[in-house]
């Protein structure tokens, strides 16, 4: 019985210790585990914000993680856009960021984009949201232009967001 | 009988030290091989590659020292079955993994046969310095 009794208790002991030595030497070591493993997915983002691959921002697309905002004026955005985004003219961000506060929090990346390999807008739009603390931002270089070129799904027309009476802007049915 | 149970301890604490030391060093990749061989629940995954090292070493430095050798023992042979279980179960499965034994490396995959040879026969072991060390003295009368 001694012998039963001994094994069980060591056996605890031992076990507690492992537990412990396991987890204290990879809170303090650099390459430690997270306690959780996380999914792996083949999506490639840079580990701060900055441009992000049109495969990459396709596989976001694709899988609904992504809140596309379309930086270009209310014409360019009625006349096509990747489908789904929003339309966030800079000089509008003001007025339409508090609208879209809590879609942020529902998606993986957000990506701004244009049209043009020198088109600011993008870039412009993605510092105002990391600004106001949005994480994940990225930019889609020349973004409609290398979309549409794929033939990915666009649209056409005015989008909700953009109809809040927050502009003026022309309104356009939607394609479907 | 002594002297032989004594080289079977420290034989199987030779391995069990020998086996934590590449795992200790590389957690992440060992992780990977405990996910290859798809027993675990994922949640499950990342504290078994922390944790196991840690209690292989522990096990071996208790072998090598003779302390608590009822319940070190009871566990390495524990060890040693579901080791060898996990590689039966992918072998009936026809999943090729690595074993992740000795060596965490990417290359360090191949032949099945032998491994459940090898992890066989440190079954045997773990089971002889049981035997001999735990069980070779009737327990003394209450």
């Amino acid at each position: 019985m001694n012998r039963v009794r001994n094994t069980v208790v060591q056996s605890g002991y031992i076990l507690v210790l492992a537990v412990l030595c396991g987890l204290g030497a990879n809170l303090v070591r650099p390459d430690g585990l997270p306690m959780v493993q996380a999914q792996g997915s083949a999506v490639t983002l840079p580990s701060d914000s900055g441009e992000i691959a049109l495969k990459d921002a396709l596989l976001l697309f694709a899988s609904r993680r992504a809140l596309f905002l379309d930086a270009r004026s209310g014409f360019e955005f009625a006349d096509g856009h990747i489908q789904g985004a929003v339309n966030v003219p800079v000089d509008d961000f003001e007025l339409v960021f508090p609208k879209l506060a809590d879609r942020f929090e529902t998606v993986d990346a957000v990506i701004t984009y244009c049209d043009g390999e020198r088109c600011p807008l993008s870039t412009d739009l993605a510092r105002l949201l990391m600004d106001r603390g949005v994480k994940n931002v990225f930019v889609l270089k020349n973004g409609w232009s290398v979309w549409n070129n794929e033939r990915l799904p666009v649209e056409k027309g005015q989008r909700l967001e953009s109809l809040l009476d927050l502009r003026d802007n022309l309104c356009v049915e939607c394609a479907r | 009988m002594k002297a032989v149970a004594m080289a079977l301890r420290v034989v199987v604490a030779g391995i069990f030290l020998y086996a934590s030391y590449d795992k200790i060093l590389h957690p992440a990749d060992f992780a990977a091989i405990i996910k290859d061989y798809r027993i675990l629940p994922d949640i499950l995954v990342n504290p078994a590659a922390i944790i196991l090292p840690w209690l292989e070493l522990i096990l071996g430095v208790l072998l090598v020292t003779g302390k608590w050798l009822e319940g070190a023992l009871f566990l390495v042979n524990v060890l040693m079955l579901v080791f060898w279980t996990a590689l039966i179960v992918n072998a009936v499965r026809g999943i090729d993994v690595g074993c992740g034994c000795f060596s965490t490396a990417k290359d360090s995959g191949g032949d099945m046969a032998w491994y459940l040879f090898r992890d066989g026969f440190f079954v045997l072991l773990g089971l002889a310095a049981w035997r001999l060390c735990v069980f070779r003295n009737k327990p003394a009368a209450p």
